[in-house]
């Protein structure tokens, strides 16, 4: 951005602290009366050198330490870490272990949607549905804590499987969740479609057209708001997908009310595809028989190699590079987050709107900071 | 002065001036006990999620925890709250803006280090880009260990602090 | 179209920049470049071969053979092959030619690869550091030879 400002211009600075999103984060926006004509993200605000940090820890402990990566989806992180290196070593996993996963990592995508969701309503004005989303959210939480006892960060997968079984009950404990979630997920369509206020400030507004999307390298929610229905899930399929059946959630629009939509469509579905996962799941070990890999992971050395395994995220495509050297900690890990272009695609889908909006269009595309700075 | 045997009727629930309630309240209370009362009730904090704990700080101020009984209301602006909670990794980007925000906060104000993080580092420790020891560049007052911490843990957090302002004798002076 | 044939298109357009090449499964490829000409191989995949979209670039060090890698990793849209593009450049004085032309979103990868691991970027629209506070600058922390790491300060570990 040109630092200059010409007459009747002004450099307004939105953050670091800013409620705007979980994060601190500064968009530096140059405003002409209320019209931004020009702007920039500055970034960096908690990076904290996870690649570096990855690198000199063991496989094992870099579980811990991925998990904090975006703790709003610590689950699919893990996935793609520990989907890494099955890779590379060649493990595979059993299959109650993986519907084990499928069900924790659409769960997990459930909770982050509401937060999100949540909290873009709340940027908007509209402070009660984030009350009720976040109440909603409680429930979802706790069914995750009763199967990895955590909240937010887990730890939960291992290499070839997963740390605990279900609990015994797990199944009614859902069916009662999702009944009242699936009554809220309606109520809450109901109340952004019937709300004049929030419609006048969504509808329309931060429209990205599907061309735009795929240069500025979006993915997730925002992009298939555009139309377009790029979903690794589907496209790249990992674990059990494959055999499961859902279908992939897009909308026309591309503005801030279709992205809103997008997620709202996707919990039903993640809620459809738990469901089948209890009646498919069956009985089996957690770890490949057979084989050290268990509850206590042998000290492990992984084949030289390089590989990229990426899984969807509830923002997007979340992808990791990781290459081996064949000793105990890997030679150098890159993570790819979804939020990292969408955040940079920020300063081009702003332009030429008004102030106000600025919130709005920031706040739909649901970014976390602490994985674009990792 | 002494009142007469009154010819007002009793009314339930209603203390009437000339029974000296709160002149005896004013007597027998130190004003002390009263600012501390004031404070310890009023606890709004800071929302600034920098990292994992944020989000646990954010479901805490909300419905399901609803420390609003407490008197403890999440608040967007510095200007407003009394408390910063340090919620996470402090980087060396960061550090001169959670400062700002410290400053920007008006007399009495407290803080609490919530997350292993703010208290030695966490899992960072040994980060080239975090700052650790953050309890020597802020007053701390209560310390919350767990990473994250429960939601409850934050709420302890609270009381240990409304605690800590209750046994305070400063006399309205410090701040 | 499937991997093979991407493969064997790319290294008939360019014989001599492209070498090394080896397709891994049906979804994954892999390939090495002369940095000299890394825009214009990206200009072709993207055009011809539809690889729309980069994942991302970064940066991997190798002081044992004094080298740093370039590493691209470009998917698409259309299709699921990703494709995986070194360059390869020497590790006292790393320069390549940006990207930004053909994939705007290589933008933030590229300068954070330089603040990272000193790759200079030319013709960047605006090489400056990204994550790191400015004073940091120089210190290329993801290096393998860097010594701020572990960062001994933390007072109060048990
Ligand atoms: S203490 Fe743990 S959960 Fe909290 S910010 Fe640090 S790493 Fe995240």
């Amino acid at each position: 951005m040109d630092e200059k400002v010409g007459p009747s211009e002004m450099i307004v600075h939105l953050g670091p602290q800013h409620p705007m999103m979980p994060g601190p984060f500064r968009l530096n926006a140059k405003l002409r009366g209320e019209t931004v004509v020009d702007s920039e993200v500055e970034m960096g605000w908690i990076h904290k050198g996870i690649e570096k940090i990855l690198e000199n820890k063991t496989y094992l402990q870099g579980i811990t330490i991925v998990d904090r990566i975006c703790y709003l989806a610590a689950l699919t992180n893990e996935e793609a870490y520990v989907g890494c290196v099955e890779k590379l070593a060649g493990i595979e996993v059993p299959p109650r272990a993986q519907y084990i996963r499928v069900i924790m990592e659409e769960l997990s995508r459930i909770q982050s949607h509401l937060l999100g969701m949540g909290e873009y309503a709340s940027f908007v004005g509209f402070v009660s549905m984030f009350m009720y989303t976040i109440r909603d959210r409680e429930d979802v939480m706790t069914l995750m804590d009763s199967v990895t006892g955590a909240r937010v960060t887990h730890s939960f997968l291992r290499f070839g499987g997963v740390k605990d079984d279900l609990p015994e009950g797990f199944k009614d404990d859902v069916k009662r969740v999702f009944a009242s979630l699936r009554k809220a997920v309606d109520s809450y369509e109901e109340l952004y479609s019937s709300d004049e206020i929030y419609k006048s400030r969504t509808v329309g507004i931060g429209v990205l057209t599907a061309e735009v999307a795929k240069d500025i390298g979006v993915s997730g929610p925002p992009l298939r708001a555009t139309g377009v229905a790029f979903d690794i899930r589907r496209d790249e399929p990992y674990l059990v997908y494959p055999d499961l059946d859902f279908k992939v959630c897009v909308q026309k629009a591309g503005d801030v009310y279709a992205r809103v939509q997008v997620r709202l469509d996707e919990m039903r579905e993640s809620m459809y595809i738990i469901e089948q996962c209890l009646d498919q799941i069956p009985d089996g070990p957690l770890f490949p028989e057979g084989t050290a890999y268990g509850r206590r992971t042998p000290v492990m050395r992984v084949p030289a190699g390089e590989v990229f395994h990426r899984v969807e995220d509830p923002r997007g495509e979340m992808g990791f590079y990781m290459i081996s050297d064949g000793s105990d900690k890997p030679y150098r890990v890159k993570i790819r987050g979804p939020v990292y272009p969408t955040l940079q695609g920020l300063p081009p889908l702003i332009k030429g709107v008004k102030v106000a909006d600025i919130v709005a269009i920031a706040g739909s595309m649901d970014t976390c900071t602490s994985e674009v700075d990792r | 002065m002494a009142v007469e045997q009154s010819d007002y009727e009793e009314v339930p629930g209603v203390i009437l001036t000339d029974r000296n309630a709160i002149s005896d309240f004013l007597k027998t209370t130190k004003a002390q006990d009263v600012l501390n009362w004031g404070r310890k009730n009023s606890l709004w904090f800071m929302v600034n999620a920098m990292g994992c704990c944020g989000v646990e700080l954010l479901s805490t101020g909300m419905a399901h925890y609803d420390t609003d009984r407490f008197g403890i209301i999440p608040r967007n602006s510095p200007r407003h709250a009394d408390v910063l909670i340090i919620s996470g990794y402090v980087t060396k980007k960061y550090l001169p803006a959670l400062k700002k925000i410290w400053d920007q906060m008006p007399s009495p104000k407290w803080v609490i280090a919530f997350g292993d993080c703010a208290i030695s580092g966490g899992p960072f420790y040994e980060s080239y880009s975090t700052r650790q020891n953050v309890d020597e560049i802020f007053p701390v007052d209560v310390f919350v260990p767990g990473c994250p911490p429960r939601c409850e843990a934050l709420i302890q957090a609270f009381f240990e602090l409304q605690k800590k302002i209750e046994a305070k004798q400063d006399r309205g002076t410090e701040y | 179209m499937d991997a093979n044939t991407m493969i064997d298109s790319l290294s008939t357009q360019f014989p001599d920049a492209i070498y090394d090449t080896k397709v891994e499964s049906k979804i994954r490829i892999i390939a090495k470049v002369k940095p000299e000409i890394v825009t214009d191989v990206c200009k072709y995949l993207k055009e011809n071969l539809s690889f729309g979209h980069l994942c991302c670039e970064f940066g991997v060090d190798y002081p044992g053979r004094n080298e740093i890698e370039v590493v691209y990793i470009i998917g698409s849209y259309d299709h699921s092959v990703v494709l995986t593009l070194k360059a390869i450049l020497p590790r006292d004085n790393p320069e390549i030619e940006s990207v930004v032309p053909v994939f705007w979103n290589a933008n933030w990868y590229e300068r954070e690869t330089y603040e990272l691991f000193g790759v200079k970027y030319l013709n960047h629209p605006d090489l400056k550091p990204l994550v790191l506070p400015e004073d940091m600058l120089g210190e290329w922390p993801l290096r393998k030879d860097y010594k701020g790491f572990p960062n001994k300060a933390a007072k109060n570990l048990v």
